[in-house]
Protein backbone atom coordinates (compact mmCIF):
# COMPACT_ATOMS: atom_id res chain seq x y z
CA UNK A 1 0.00 0.00 0.00
CA UNK A 2 0.99 3.62 -0.53
CA UNK A 3 -0.10 6.32 1.89
CA UNK A 4 -0.58 9.88 0.67
CA UNK A 5 1.05 12.09 3.29
CA UNK A 6 0.62 15.38 1.43
CA UNK A 7 -0.86 16.35 -1.93
CA UNK A 8 -0.42 20.01 -2.80
CA UNK A 9 -1.27 20.43 -6.43
CA UNK A 10 -3.35 18.21 -8.68
CA UNK A 11 -2.52 14.56 -7.98
CA UNK A 12 -4.42 11.86 -9.88
CA UNK A 13 -4.03 8.24 -10.95
CA UNK A 14 -3.35 8.11 -14.70
CA UNK A 15 -2.36 5.63 -17.38
CA UNK A 16 -2.62 5.85 -21.17
CA UNK A 17 -6.27 6.83 -20.92
CA UNK A 18 -9.01 5.99 -23.42
CA UNK A 19 -7.72 5.65 -26.98
CA UNK A 20 -11.31 5.21 -28.22
CA UNK A 21 -14.30 7.14 -26.98
CA UNK A 22 -14.33 10.56 -28.61
CA UNK A 23 -17.43 9.47 -30.56
CA UNK A 24 -19.33 9.31 -27.25
CA UNK A 25 -17.73 12.43 -25.81
CA UNK A 26 -15.04 10.65 -23.81
CA UNK A 27 -11.67 12.37 -24.17
CA UNK A 28 -8.42 10.44 -24.06
CA UNK A 29 -7.58 11.69 -20.56
CA UNK A 30 -4.54 9.81 -19.19
CA UNK A 31 -1.00 11.06 -18.66
CA UNK A 32 -0.34 14.60 -19.91
CA UNK A 33 3.31 13.82 -20.74
CA UNK A 34 3.12 10.31 -22.16
CA UNK A 35 6.85 10.00 -22.75
CA UNK A 36 7.71 10.80 -19.12
CA UNK A 37 4.95 8.47 -17.88
CA UNK A 38 6.20 5.58 -20.03
CA UNK A 39 9.83 6.18 -19.07
CA UNK A 40 9.00 6.14 -15.34
CA UNK A 41 7.13 2.84 -15.77
CA UNK A 42 9.93 1.23 -17.73
CA UNK A 43 12.41 2.28 -15.04
CA UNK A 44 10.62 0.15 -12.41
CA UNK A 45 10.08 -2.78 -14.78
CA UNK A 46 6.38 -2.14 -15.32
CA UNK A 47 4.44 -2.69 -18.48
CA UNK A 48 4.76 0.76 -20.10
CA UNK A 49 1.07 1.61 -19.66
CA UNK A 50 0.78 0.80 -15.93
CA UNK A 51 -1.06 3.30 -13.76
CA UNK A 52 1.06 5.92 -11.97
CA UNK A 53 0.58 9.01 -9.85
CA UNK A 54 0.60 12.25 -11.83
CA UNK A 55 1.36 15.53 -10.09
CA UNK A 56 0.47 18.81 -11.83
CA UNK A 57 1.93 21.96 -10.31
CA UNK A 58 2.79 21.42 -6.66
CA UNK A 59 4.26 18.77 -4.44
CA UNK A 60 3.39 15.24 -3.43
CA UNK A 61 4.64 13.23 -0.47
CA UNK A 62 3.98 9.50 -0.31
CA UNK A 63 4.90 6.92 2.33
CA UNK A 64 5.51 3.27 1.51
CA UNK A 65 3.65 0.98 3.90
CA UNK A 66 5.41 -2.07 2.48
CA UNK A 67 8.78 -2.25 0.69
CA UNK A 68 8.32 -0.99 -2.90
CA UNK A 69 10.42 0.08 -5.87
CA UNK A 70 9.78 3.54 -7.27
CA UNK A 71 10.97 5.86 -10.02
CA UNK A 72 10.11 9.52 -10.46
CA UNK A 73 10.58 11.93 -13.33
CA UNK A 74 9.11 14.40 -15.78
CA UNK A 75 8.75 17.99 -14.70
CA UNK A 76 9.34 17.28 -11.01
CA UNK A 77 12.39 16.76 -8.86
CA UNK A 78 12.23 13.97 -6.28
CA UNK A 79 13.84 12.97 -3.03
CA UNK A 80 13.68 10.04 -0.66
CA UNK A 81 13.66 11.56 2.79
CA UNK A 82 16.02 14.46 2.24
CA UNK A 83 18.20 12.70 -0.36
CA UNK A 84 17.68 13.87 -3.94
CA UNK A 85 17.27 11.01 -6.41
CA UNK A 86 17.99 10.76 -10.13
CA UNK A 87 15.15 11.02 -12.62
CA UNK A 88 13.72 7.84 -14.18
CA UNK A 89 15.86 5.59 -12.00
CA UNK A 90 14.54 2.74 -9.85
CA UNK A 91 15.06 3.05 -6.10
CA UNK A 92 13.95 0.60 -3.43
CA UNK A 93 11.83 2.25 -0.80
CA UNK A 94 11.77 0.39 2.54
CA UNK A 95 8.54 0.28 4.52
CA UNK A 96 8.02 3.59 6.28
CA UNK A 97 10.23 5.56 3.88
CA UNK A 98 8.89 8.74 2.32
CA UNK A 99 9.31 10.02 -1.25
CA UNK A 100 8.55 13.62 -2.23
CA UNK A 101 8.00 15.07 -5.71
CA UNK A 102 8.14 18.80 -6.28
CA UNK A 103 7.44 20.61 -9.54
CA UNK A 104 8.89 23.93 -8.37
CA UNK A 105 10.39 26.07 -9.73
CA UNK A 106 10.52 25.21 -13.42
CA UNK A 107 8.53 22.01 -13.88
CA UNK A 108 4.86 21.32 -14.33
CA UNK A 109 3.95 17.62 -14.58
CA UNK A 110 5.75 14.92 -12.57
CA UNK A 111 5.25 11.16 -12.37
CA UNK A 112 5.74 8.63 -9.60
CA UNK A 113 5.77 5.06 -10.89
CA UNK A 114 5.70 2.13 -8.48
CA UNK A 115 6.65 -1.44 -9.42
CA UNK A 116 3.38 -3.31 -9.95
CA UNK A 117 1.47 -0.14 -10.83
CA UNK A 118 -1.31 1.61 -8.92
CA UNK A 119 -4.20 -0.82 -8.60
CA UNK A 120 -7.52 0.94 -9.06
CA UNK A 121 -10.53 -0.47 -10.94
CA UNK A 122 -10.29 -0.60 -14.73
CA UNK A 123 -13.10 1.45 -16.30
CA UNK A 124 -13.65 1.03 -20.05
CA UNK A 125 -10.12 -0.33 -20.34
CA UNK A 126 -8.28 2.37 -18.39
CA UNK A 127 -7.36 3.23 -14.81
CA UNK A 128 -7.18 6.95 -15.59
CA UNK A 129 -9.06 9.57 -13.59
CA UNK A 130 -11.52 11.72 -15.53
CA UNK A 131 -12.24 14.63 -13.22
CA UNK A 132 -14.98 16.55 -15.10
CA UNK A 133 -17.53 13.81 -14.40
CA UNK A 134 -15.64 12.16 -11.55
CA UNK A 135 -15.04 8.64 -12.72
CA UNK A 136 -12.10 6.27 -13.03
CA UNK A 137 -8.90 6.45 -11.02
CA UNK A 138 -9.20 6.55 -7.25
CA UNK A 139 -12.91 7.12 -6.53
CA UNK A 140 -13.08 9.46 -9.54
CA UNK A 141 -11.25 12.22 -7.73
CA UNK A 142 -7.92 13.88 -7.08
CA UNK A 143 -5.87 12.37 -4.29
CA UNK A 144 -5.60 13.98 -0.89
CA UNK A 145 -3.68 13.41 2.32
CA UNK A 146 -4.80 10.27 4.06
CA UNK A 147 -5.67 8.26 0.92
CA UNK A 148 -4.31 4.70 0.70
CA UNK A 149 -3.58 3.12 -2.66
CA UNK A 150 -3.22 -0.58 -3.48
CA UNK A 151 -0.47 -1.82 -5.78
CA UNK A 152 -0.45 -4.55 -8.40
CA UNK A 153 2.00 -7.44 -8.35
CA UNK A 154 5.47 -6.30 -9.47
CA UNK A 155 7.02 -7.91 -12.54
CA UNK A 156 9.33 -10.76 -11.58
CA UNK A 157 12.19 -9.83 -13.88
CA UNK A 158 13.44 -6.31 -13.24
CA UNK A 159 14.53 -4.39 -16.27
CA UNK A 160 16.78 -1.42 -16.05
CA UNK A 161 15.24 1.86 -16.96
CA UNK A 162 15.84 3.10 -20.44
CA UNK A 163 17.43 6.52 -20.49
CA UNK A 164 15.20 9.20 -21.88
CA UNK A 165 15.60 10.27 -25.47
CA UNK A 166 17.40 13.55 -25.83
CA UNK A 167 14.41 15.84 -25.64
CA UNK A 168 13.43 18.16 -28.46
CA UNK A 169 14.07 21.79 -27.86
CA UNK A 170 12.98 24.86 -29.75
CA UNK A 171 9.50 26.01 -30.68
CA UNK A 172 6.49 23.72 -30.28
CA UNK A 173 5.61 22.39 -33.73
CA UNK A 174 2.08 22.96 -35.04
CA UNK A 175 0.18 21.86 -38.14
CA UNK A 176 -2.47 23.99 -39.86
CA UNK A 177 -6.17 23.30 -40.02
CA UNK A 178 -9.01 22.72 -39.97
CA UNK A 179 -10.08 26.41 -39.93
CA UNK A 180 -6.76 28.01 -40.84
CA UNK A 181 -8.47 29.42 -43.95
CA UNK A 182 -10.70 31.60 -41.73
CA UNK A 183 -7.64 33.49 -40.50
CA UNK A 184 -5.63 36.03 -42.45
CA UNK A 185 -1.93 35.68 -43.16
CA UNK A 186 -1.16 38.12 -40.33
CA UNK A 187 -2.89 35.88 -37.80
CA UNK A 188 -1.11 32.78 -39.09
CA UNK A 189 2.20 34.66 -38.88
CA UNK A 190 1.37 36.05 -35.43
CA UNK A 191 0.84 32.58 -34.03
CA UNK A 192 4.45 31.84 -34.97
CA UNK A 193 6.07 35.20 -34.14
CA UNK A 194 4.41 35.79 -30.76
CA UNK A 195 6.13 34.76 -27.57
CA UNK A 196 3.10 33.34 -25.75
CA UNK A 197 2.75 33.19 -22.01
CA UNK A 198 0.94 30.35 -20.26
CA UNK A 199 -2.02 31.61 -18.22
CA UNK A 200 -2.66 30.55 -14.63
CA UNK A 201 -6.11 29.39 -15.77
CA UNK A 202 -4.59 26.30 -17.39
CA UNK A 203 -5.47 22.78 -16.26
CA UNK A 204 -5.67 19.18 -17.51
CA UNK A 205 -8.37 20.24 -19.99
CA UNK A 206 -6.34 22.90 -21.70
CA UNK A 207 -3.52 25.40 -21.66
CA UNK A 208 -4.59 29.02 -22.08
CA UNK A 209 -2.15 31.39 -23.71
CA UNK A 210 -1.73 35.14 -23.39
CA UNK A 211 -0.16 37.28 -26.14
CA UNK A 212 -1.13 39.15 -29.27
CA UNK A 213 -4.82 38.68 -30.07
CA UNK A 214 -5.58 36.49 -33.07
CA UNK A 215 -8.86 36.95 -34.87
CA UNK A 216 -10.59 35.27 -37.78
CA UNK A 217 -11.22 37.59 -40.75
CA UNK A 218 -14.89 37.58 -39.88
CA UNK A 219 -16.35 36.44 -36.57
CA UNK A 220 -16.92 32.73 -36.83
CA UNK A 221 -19.13 30.45 -34.80
CA UNK A 222 -19.06 26.97 -36.21
CA UNK A 223 -21.56 24.21 -35.73
CA UNK A 224 -19.82 22.14 -33.05
CA UNK A 225 -17.41 19.61 -34.50
CA UNK A 226 -14.77 17.18 -33.31
CA UNK A 227 -11.66 18.53 -31.64
CA UNK A 228 -8.36 16.73 -31.26
CA UNK A 229 -5.61 16.57 -28.68
CA UNK A 230 -3.46 19.66 -29.13
CA UNK A 231 -6.11 21.61 -31.07
CA UNK A 232 -5.48 25.36 -30.91
CA UNK A 233 -8.88 26.96 -30.45
CA UNK A 234 -9.30 30.69 -30.94
CA UNK A 235 -12.20 31.96 -28.81
CA UNK A 236 -13.74 35.42 -29.23
CA UNK A 237 -11.07 37.17 -27.14
CA UNK A 238 -8.36 35.97 -29.53
CA UNK A 239 -6.29 34.25 -26.83
CA UNK A 240 -5.58 30.64 -27.84
CA UNK A 241 -6.64 27.61 -25.83
CA UNK A 242 -4.69 24.42 -26.55
CA UNK A 243 -6.68 21.30 -25.69
CA UNK A 244 -4.97 18.73 -23.48
CA UNK A 245 -5.86 15.22 -22.27
CA UNK A 246 -9.16 16.07 -20.50
CA UNK A 247 -10.23 18.67 -23.08
CA UNK A 248 -13.72 18.55 -24.59
CA UNK A 249 -14.13 16.28 -27.61
CA UNK A 250 -16.29 18.76 -29.53
CA UNK A 251 -16.39 22.52 -29.78
CA UNK A 252 -17.47 25.45 -31.90
CA UNK A 253 -14.42 27.70 -31.72
CA UNK A 254 -12.37 27.92 -34.91
CA UNK A 255 -9.14 25.94 -34.76
CA UNK A 256 -6.20 27.66 -36.38
CA UNK A 257 -4.04 24.57 -36.06
CA UNK A 258 -2.90 21.86 -33.66
CA UNK A 259 0.21 21.00 -31.69
CA UNK A 260 1.72 17.89 -33.27
CA UNK A 261 1.42 14.60 -31.36
CA UNK A 262 5.19 14.32 -30.90
CA UNK A 263 5.36 17.69 -29.08
CA UNK A 264 2.26 17.39 -26.86
CA UNK A 265 4.12 16.13 -23.78
CA UNK A 266 6.75 18.85 -24.03
CA UNK A 267 3.99 21.43 -24.42
CA UNK A 268 2.01 20.08 -21.43
CA UNK A 269 5.10 20.61 -19.27
CA UNK A 270 4.74 24.39 -19.67
CA UNK A 271 3.14 25.79 -16.54
CA UNK A 272 1.67 29.18 -15.64
CA UNK A 273 4.07 32.01 -16.49
CA UNK A 274 6.17 29.92 -18.89
CA UNK A 275 6.94 31.33 -22.33
CA UNK A 276 6.34 29.36 -25.49
CA UNK A 277 6.71 29.81 -29.22
CA UNK A 278 5.14 27.87 -32.07
CA UNK A 279 6.52 26.91 -35.44
CA UNK A 280 4.43 25.76 -38.40
CA UNK A 281 5.37 22.39 -39.91
CA UNK A 282 3.74 20.50 -42.75
CA UNK A 283 1.54 17.46 -42.35
CA UNK A 284 4.18 15.57 -44.34
CA UNK A 285 6.60 16.19 -41.46
CA UNK A 286 4.10 15.79 -38.62
CA UNK A 287 2.51 12.45 -39.57
CA UNK A 288 5.78 10.44 -39.73
CA UNK A 289 6.94 12.20 -36.54
CA UNK A 290 3.71 11.05 -34.87
CA UNK A 291 4.29 7.49 -36.09
CA UNK A 292 7.87 7.42 -34.75
CA UNK A 293 6.75 8.91 -31.45
CA UNK A 294 3.93 6.36 -31.06
CA UNK A 295 6.37 3.51 -31.68
CA UNK A 296 8.86 4.94 -29.21
CA UNK A 297 6.36 5.30 -26.39
CA UNK A 298 4.66 2.01 -27.25
CA UNK A 299 1.16 3.20 -28.10
CA UNK A 300 -0.71 -0.08 -28.74
CA UNK A 301 -1.93 -0.60 -32.30
CA UNK A 302 -5.50 -1.50 -32.86
CA UNK A 303 -5.35 -4.52 -35.09
CA UNK A 304 -8.12 -4.34 -37.66
CA UNK A 305 -10.79 -6.92 -36.88
CA UNK A 306 -12.26 -8.59 -39.91
CA UNK B 1 -15.54 33.98 -45.04
CA UNK B 2 -15.89 34.94 -48.67
CA UNK B 3 -19.17 35.53 -50.43
CA UNK B 4 -18.72 32.49 -52.61
CA UNK B 5 -17.78 30.44 -49.55
CA UNK B 6 -15.76 27.29 -49.51
CA UNK B 7 -16.79 24.42 -51.69
CA UNK B 8 -18.55 21.65 -49.84
CA UNK B 9 -17.66 19.10 -48.78
CA UNK B 10 -14.41 20.41 -47.41
CA UNK B 11 -11.64 18.02 -46.38
CA UNK B 12 -8.97 19.21 -43.99
CA UNK B 13 -6.49 17.87 -41.46
CA UNK B 14 -7.51 17.87 -37.81
CA UNK B 15 -4.11 17.62 -36.14
CA UNK B 16 -1.73 14.93 -37.44
CA UNK B 17 -3.98 11.94 -36.75
CA UNK B 18 -7.41 12.88 -38.07
CA UNK B 19 -9.18 14.09 -41.18
CA UNK B 20 -12.23 16.30 -40.93
CA UNK B 21 -14.94 16.19 -43.59
CA UNK B 22 -17.30 19.19 -43.39
CA UNK B 23 -20.45 18.99 -45.49
CA UNK B 24 -21.69 22.55 -45.02
CA UNK B 25 -22.10 25.36 -42.53
CA UNK B 26 -25.85 25.06 -41.98
CA UNK B 27 -27.40 22.57 -39.63
CA UNK B 28 -30.16 20.79 -41.54
CA UNK B 29 -31.34 17.26 -42.04
CA UNK B 30 -29.86 16.76 -45.51
CA UNK B 31 -26.39 17.74 -44.25
CA UNK B 32 -26.84 15.41 -41.28
CA UNK B 33 -27.83 12.61 -43.63
CA UNK B 34 -24.58 13.06 -45.51
CA UNK B 35 -22.58 12.86 -42.27
CA UNK B 36 -24.36 9.71 -41.16
CA UNK B 37 -24.17 8.12 -44.60
CA UNK B 38 -20.40 8.58 -44.79
CA UNK B 39 -19.98 7.32 -41.23
CA UNK B 40 -22.05 4.27 -42.10
CA UNK B 41 -20.00 3.60 -45.23
CA UNK B 42 -16.61 4.00 -43.56
CA UNK B 43 -17.74 2.19 -40.42
CA UNK B 44 -17.79 -1.04 -42.39
CA UNK B 45 -14.23 -0.65 -43.64
CA UNK B 46 -11.68 -2.38 -41.45
CA UNK B 47 -8.77 -2.01 -43.84
CA UNK B 48 -8.11 1.71 -43.79
CA UNK B 49 -6.26 2.31 -40.53
CA UNK B 50 -9.25 4.18 -39.12
CA UNK B 51 -9.21 4.36 -35.33
CA UNK B 52 -12.56 6.02 -34.69
CA UNK B 53 -15.27 8.06 -36.43
CA UNK B 54 -16.57 11.14 -34.62
CA UNK B 55 -19.78 12.44 -36.24
CA UNK B 56 -21.13 15.91 -35.53
CA UNK B 57 -23.95 18.03 -36.94
CA UNK B 58 -22.30 19.00 -40.24
CA UNK B 59 -18.99 17.14 -40.12
CA UNK B 60 -17.34 13.78 -39.63
CA UNK B 61 -13.89 13.43 -38.07
CA UNK B 62 -11.97 10.35 -39.13
CA UNK B 63 -9.25 9.48 -36.61
CA UNK B 64 -6.45 7.41 -38.11
CA UNK B 65 -3.31 5.66 -36.91
CA UNK B 66 -0.34 7.50 -38.48
CA UNK B 67 1.62 4.22 -38.34
CA UNK B 68 -0.72 2.51 -40.79
CA UNK B 69 -2.00 5.27 -43.06
CA UNK B 70 -1.69 8.97 -43.71
CA UNK B 71 -3.83 11.94 -44.56
CA UNK B 72 -3.42 11.70 -48.32
CA UNK B 73 -4.45 8.05 -48.56
CA UNK B 74 -7.56 8.58 -46.46
CA UNK B 75 -8.45 11.73 -48.37
CA UNK B 76 -8.48 9.73 -51.59
CA UNK B 77 -10.76 7.09 -50.05
CA UNK B 78 -13.13 9.72 -48.69
CA UNK B 79 -13.28 11.59 -51.97
CA UNK B 80 -14.37 8.48 -53.82
CA UNK B 81 -16.89 7.65 -51.06
CA UNK B 82 -18.72 10.97 -51.04
CA UNK B 83 -19.53 11.26 -54.72
CA UNK B 84 -22.91 10.37 -56.14
CA UNK B 85 -26.34 10.47 -54.59
CA UNK B 86 -26.62 10.47 -50.81
CA UNK B 87 -27.94 7.14 -49.60
CA UNK B 88 -30.53 7.31 -46.85
CA UNK B 89 -28.70 6.72 -43.57
CA UNK B 90 -29.94 3.88 -41.40
CA UNK B 91 -32.85 4.91 -39.17
CA UNK B 92 -31.72 5.56 -35.61
CA UNK B 93 -33.19 3.77 -32.63
CA UNK B 94 -36.12 5.42 -30.83
CA UNK B 95 -35.33 6.10 -27.17
CA UNK B 96 -38.03 7.26 -24.75
CA UNK B 97 -36.99 9.35 -21.76
CA UNK B 98 -39.49 9.89 -18.92
CA UNK B 99 -39.18 13.39 -17.49
CA UNK B 100 -40.50 15.00 -14.36
CA UNK B 101 -41.00 18.58 -15.56
CA UNK B 102 -40.31 20.47 -12.34
CA UNK B 103 -37.04 22.17 -13.28
CA UNK B 104 -35.89 25.41 -11.65
CA UNK B 105 -36.06 27.33 -14.95
CA UNK B 106 -39.49 26.19 -16.10
CA UNK B 107 -41.22 29.35 -14.86
CA UNK B 108 -38.58 31.63 -16.37
CA UNK B 109 -38.74 29.84 -19.72
CA UNK B 110 -42.52 30.20 -19.70
CA UNK B 111 -42.22 33.92 -18.93
CA UNK B 112 -39.59 34.56 -21.61
CA UNK B 113 -41.43 32.63 -24.30
CA UNK B 114 -44.89 33.96 -23.40
CA UNK B 115 -46.20 30.44 -22.90
CA UNK B 116 -47.72 28.79 -19.86
CA UNK B 117 -45.60 26.21 -18.06
CA UNK B 118 -47.96 23.50 -19.30
CA UNK B 119 -47.48 24.72 -22.87
CA UNK B 120 -43.69 24.66 -22.48
CA UNK B 121 -43.91 21.06 -21.30
CA UNK B 122 -46.34 20.13 -24.06
CA UNK B 123 -44.15 21.63 -26.77
CA UNK B 124 -40.94 20.12 -25.39
CA UNK B 125 -42.45 16.64 -25.16
CA UNK B 126 -44.35 16.81 -28.45
CA UNK B 127 -41.37 16.44 -30.73
CA UNK B 128 -39.18 13.62 -31.81
CA UNK B 129 -35.58 14.80 -31.60
CA UNK B 130 -32.46 13.45 -33.24
CA UNK B 131 -29.08 13.03 -31.55
CA UNK B 132 -26.90 15.33 -33.64
CA UNK B 133 -23.73 15.22 -31.59
CA UNK B 134 -22.25 13.72 -28.44
CA UNK B 135 -19.79 15.68 -26.37
CA UNK B 136 -19.26 18.32 -23.70
CA UNK B 137 -18.95 15.42 -21.27
CA UNK B 138 -19.28 11.68 -22.00
CA UNK B 139 -22.84 10.79 -22.92
CA UNK B 140 -24.15 14.34 -23.36
CA UNK B 141 -26.28 14.34 -26.50
CA UNK B 142 -27.13 17.52 -28.41
CA UNK B 143 -30.70 16.87 -29.59
CA UNK B 144 -32.30 18.77 -32.46
CA UNK B 145 -34.50 20.44 -33.34
CA UNK B 146 -36.32 22.29 -30.61
CA UNK B 147 -39.76 23.86 -31.15
CA UNK B 148 -38.98 27.38 -32.45
CA UNK B 149 -41.17 28.88 -29.72
CA UNK B 150 -38.79 27.45 -27.07
CA UNK B 151 -35.57 28.82 -28.57
CA UNK B 152 -33.74 30.99 -26.02
CA UNK B 153 -30.11 31.98 -25.63
CA UNK B 154 -28.13 30.29 -22.89
CA UNK B 155 -28.41 31.63 -19.38
CA UNK B 156 -26.19 34.67 -18.94
CA UNK B 157 -24.52 33.12 -15.89
CA UNK B 158 -23.89 29.37 -16.10
CA UNK B 159 -24.64 27.36 -12.96
CA UNK B 160 -21.52 25.96 -11.28
CA UNK B 161 -23.32 22.66 -10.78
CA UNK B 162 -26.25 21.21 -12.70
CA UNK B 163 -27.61 17.95 -11.21
CA UNK B 164 -27.22 14.72 -13.17
CA UNK B 165 -30.35 13.85 -15.15
CA UNK B 166 -31.35 17.48 -15.73
CA UNK B 167 -33.32 17.94 -18.96
CA UNK B 168 -32.44 21.30 -20.46
CA UNK B 169 -32.76 23.56 -23.48
CA UNK B 170 -30.54 26.20 -25.12
CA UNK B 171 -30.66 27.64 -28.61
CA UNK B 172 -32.27 25.15 -30.98
CA UNK B 173 -31.18 22.20 -28.88
CA UNK B 174 -32.23 20.15 -25.93
CA UNK B 175 -30.23 17.65 -23.91
CA UNK B 176 -29.82 15.68 -20.72
CA UNK B 177 -26.90 16.25 -18.35
CA UNK B 178 -25.43 12.78 -17.76
CA UNK B 179 -23.45 13.86 -14.69
CA UNK B 180 -23.27 16.79 -12.32
CA UNK B 181 -21.29 19.48 -14.15
CA UNK B 182 -21.32 23.24 -14.65
CA UNK B 183 -23.93 24.24 -17.21
CA UNK B 184 -25.61 27.23 -18.83
CA UNK B 185 -28.74 25.64 -20.28
CA UNK B 186 -32.29 26.21 -18.99
CA UNK B 187 -33.40 23.34 -16.76
CA UNK B 188 -36.94 22.14 -17.50
CA UNK B 189 -36.97 18.93 -15.51
CA UNK B 190 -35.20 15.76 -14.50
CA UNK B 191 -35.07 12.15 -15.59
CA UNK B 192 -34.04 9.07 -13.66
CA UNK B 193 -32.73 7.48 -16.85
CA UNK B 194 -28.97 6.91 -16.52
CA UNK B 195 -27.44 8.52 -19.60
CA UNK B 196 -23.85 7.38 -19.06
CA UNK B 197 -22.59 4.55 -16.90
CA UNK B 198 -18.93 3.59 -17.32
CA UNK B 199 -19.77 0.10 -16.05
CA UNK B 200 -22.31 -0.46 -18.84
CA UNK B 201 -21.53 -1.69 -22.36
CA UNK B 202 -21.93 0.53 -24.25
CA UNK B 203 -21.57 3.10 -21.47
CA UNK B 204 -23.63 5.81 -23.15
CA UNK B 205 -27.36 5.47 -23.77
CA UNK B 206 -27.34 7.67 -26.89
CA UNK B 207 -25.60 7.35 -30.25
CA UNK B 208 -25.50 9.96 -33.00
CA UNK B 209 -28.51 9.42 -35.27
CA UNK B 210 -30.76 8.01 -32.53
CA UNK B 211 -34.25 9.49 -32.14
CA UNK B 212 -35.40 10.67 -28.72
CA UNK B 213 -38.83 11.36 -27.25
CA UNK B 214 -39.52 12.89 -23.84
CA UNK B 215 -42.59 11.70 -21.97
CA UNK B 216 -43.96 13.80 -19.09
CA UNK B 217 -44.44 11.87 -15.88
CA UNK B 218 -46.04 13.02 -12.65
Amino acid sequence: MLFIVKALGLVTVQDRGWSIGRAIGLPQSGALDVEAFVTANRAVGNESGAAVLELVGGSLTVRAEVPVVIAAGGGAGARIGTQRIAAFTAYPLPAGAVVTLDTAPTGRVGYLAVAGGIDVPVILGSRSTYLPTAFGGYQGRRLQAGDRLSLGPPATAMTTGSPTEPSETGPIRVVPGPQGHLFGDESLAALESTVWQVSAASDRMGTRLIGSAIAPRVPATLPSEATCLGAIQIPDDGQPIVLLADGPTVGGYPKIGAVITADLGRFAQLGPGASVRFSWVSLAQAVPAAARWMNRVGVPSRAPSR
Amino acid sequence: MTLSGPRWPRLSPLGDSALLVTFGDRIDSSTRDRVLALADRLGHRRDLGIVELVPATVSLAIRYDPRTTDYGSLRDVVQTSIGGPVPTPPAGRLITIPVRYDGPDLAEVAAKTGLTQAEVVARHSAREYQVALLGFVPGFGYLTALDPRLVLPRRSAPRPRVPAGSVAIAGEQTGIYPAATPGGWHLLGRTRTVMFDPARDPPGLLAVGDRVRFVAED
